[in-house]
């Protein structure tokens, strides 16, 4: 159980932070293929931006904002979107995950539809990525003993 | 000015072997954690460096970015274990 | 014969003493009454002000400051301006602002973003200058053979107020080579100086002044003080 210390300078700075940490992940994400990043990459930054949020406001606070439940679902629905588009790919008459046969669907080249398929791939797998770490470091630190097994 | 910022880097490199002696010997755990904060804050001017010799700054600048976020909340989540005395 | 007038004299004179002790703890009750009564009031009025729909609108301007100071970052990073690039780049900012909004800024008044932003950029290059010259004197204590470093301990009360202040002053203060800053306890500084030297820098408290002036802070407080004070001597003067 981590609990919320009135400490000013970590407080203000984690605050000021958080925002522009979780814009640079995003930025590595979207950018992957022109630079280093990626999919897991940009979702370990989301999962570091969510350990600092648990570190610097505590339990009680980070598990009103992020509720461990949402983090079990947002790994299933990163999954979800990985497998999504390699299914969309075999209805579309290709092979799994050939990105591009859905260049029929989307109206474009099929250049740029494996470009838009790999982005969609590298979206779930941030989602997945940062969910996981984040219920990694919330299971380590509580020891998996949730406060309402304790009060029983 | 190649030859400028290679002599910078390898001084750099020298005085991060510097520093890894109290990492190893640093009488006490947060002797250590002071050390590899310092260390990561010449890694990320040596990153710098490199990217600037292989001409491609704009690359190693992300990087460096992410390693100095990491090295910050790093250095947090380990002040905060050893604050609560191992509970 | 002279001892009871003696006494009758000591006995006037304590009922004169406490006439005058209770006449003084009358004035004294009055004037704390009448402050707090002011005080009540002007509170009530603040109250009313800030809380007539202030919390849907104060949400709203965080979104947007949060929204614009996010995208310029986006653009910043990203160096391709393409429509597909700055589409997912709107996106991105849209959802982070949206999760995050109350974290960045605590209350934005945008006319005073643009003073204190220009302000802070005139800041940083006398900081660089300071942290040059402090650097160069620690450069010297440290490789001279005997090695005359001086460590203490030092506290001290500041006159800035808000949270954002504190931390620049106490950012600044370790940045500056020699002096760190170990916590902030109730709005007391608790330093570590080096040597004399760089302690005596400190003390003169040029760093806080710079610093109360980029937040604009510091500057209306003994306004505020010799207003209050002059309604209790009204009051007084009055009662009397």
């Amino acid at each position: 159980m981590i609990f919320r210390k009135d400490d000013i300078i970590v407080n203000t700075i984690s605050r000021i932070l958080i925002p522009f940490i979780q814009l640079y992940a995003l930025y590595v994400i979207m950018h992957g293929h022109y630079s280093p990043g990626g999919g897991f990459q940009g979702g370990v930054i989301l999962g570091a931006s969510m350990v600092l949020l648990l570190l610097t406001r505590g339990y009680d606070e980070a598990r009103y904002k992020f509720p461990e439940q949402i983090a079990t679902l947002l790994s299933s629905v990163g999954v979800l979107i990985y497998a999504g588009i390699g299914l969309l790919c075999l209805f579309v008459l290709g092979n799994f995950l050939d990105y591009g046969k859905l260049a029929a669907l989307l109206h474009v080249a099929p250049a740029h539809a494996r470009s838009l398929g790999i982005l969609g791939v590298e979206i779930g797998v941030g989602f997945a990525v940062m969910s996981v770490m984040y219920s990694i470091f919330l299971d380590i630190s509580t020891g998996g003993i949730l406060p309402e097994d304790e009060e029983e | 000015m190649n030859g400028f910022l290679l002599t910078v880097g390898l001084i750099l490199c020298f005085l991060v072997f510097l520093v890894l002696y109290r990492v190893v010997f640093g009488p006490g755990v947060f002797n250590r954690i002071a050390a590899i904060s310092a260390v990561g804050t010449k890694t990320l001017i040596i990153l710098l460096i490199m990217g600037y010799l292989y001409n491609r700054v704009e690359m190693f600048v992300d990087i460096s970015m992410v390693y100095a976020l990491l090295n910050f909340i790093g250095c947090i989540a380990a002040a905060k274990y050893l604050e609560m005395g191992k509970e | 014969m002279e001892v009871t007038l003696l006494i009758q004299a000591a006995d006037e004179s304590f009922r004169l003493l406490e006439n005058a002790r209770g006449q003084a703890v009358e004035l004294l009750n009055t004037a704390v009454k009448l402050t707090s009564d002011t005080r009540s009031v002007e509170e009530r009025k603040l109250q009313a002000f800030l809380s007539s729909g202030q919390d849907a609108k104060s949400a709203f301007q965080n979104f947007v400051a949060t929204f614009v100071m996010l995208f310029a970052f986006w653009a910043l990073l990203s160096g391709k301006f393409d429509l597909f690039h700055l589409s997912l780049g709107f996106i991105c900012t849209f959802i982070i602002s949206y999760l995050s909004h109350d974290l960045l800024f605590a209350n934005v008044r945008i006319g005073d973003i643009r003073v204190i932003v220009q302000r802070f950029i005139i800041y940083m290059p006398w900081l660089m200058y300071q942290i040059v010259t402090a650097n160069l004197h620690v450069a010297y204590l440290a490789l001279s053979p005997k090695m005359p470093i001086d460590p203490q301990v030092m506290k001290f009360k500041t006159k800035l107020e808000s949270d954002i202040s504190w931390v620049t002053l106490a950012n600044s203060i370790t940045l500056t080579p020699g002096t760190i800053t170990m916590d902030i306890e109730d709005g007391e500084f608790i330093v570590h100086a080096l040597s004399q030297k760089v302690a005596d820098d400190l003390d003169t408290g040029e760093m806080e002044d710079r610093v109360a002036h980029v937040f604009m802070e510091a500057d209306h407080i003994y306004i505020q003080d010799v207003l209050d004070v002059a309604r209790i001597f009204g009051e007084m003067r009055r009662a009397a």
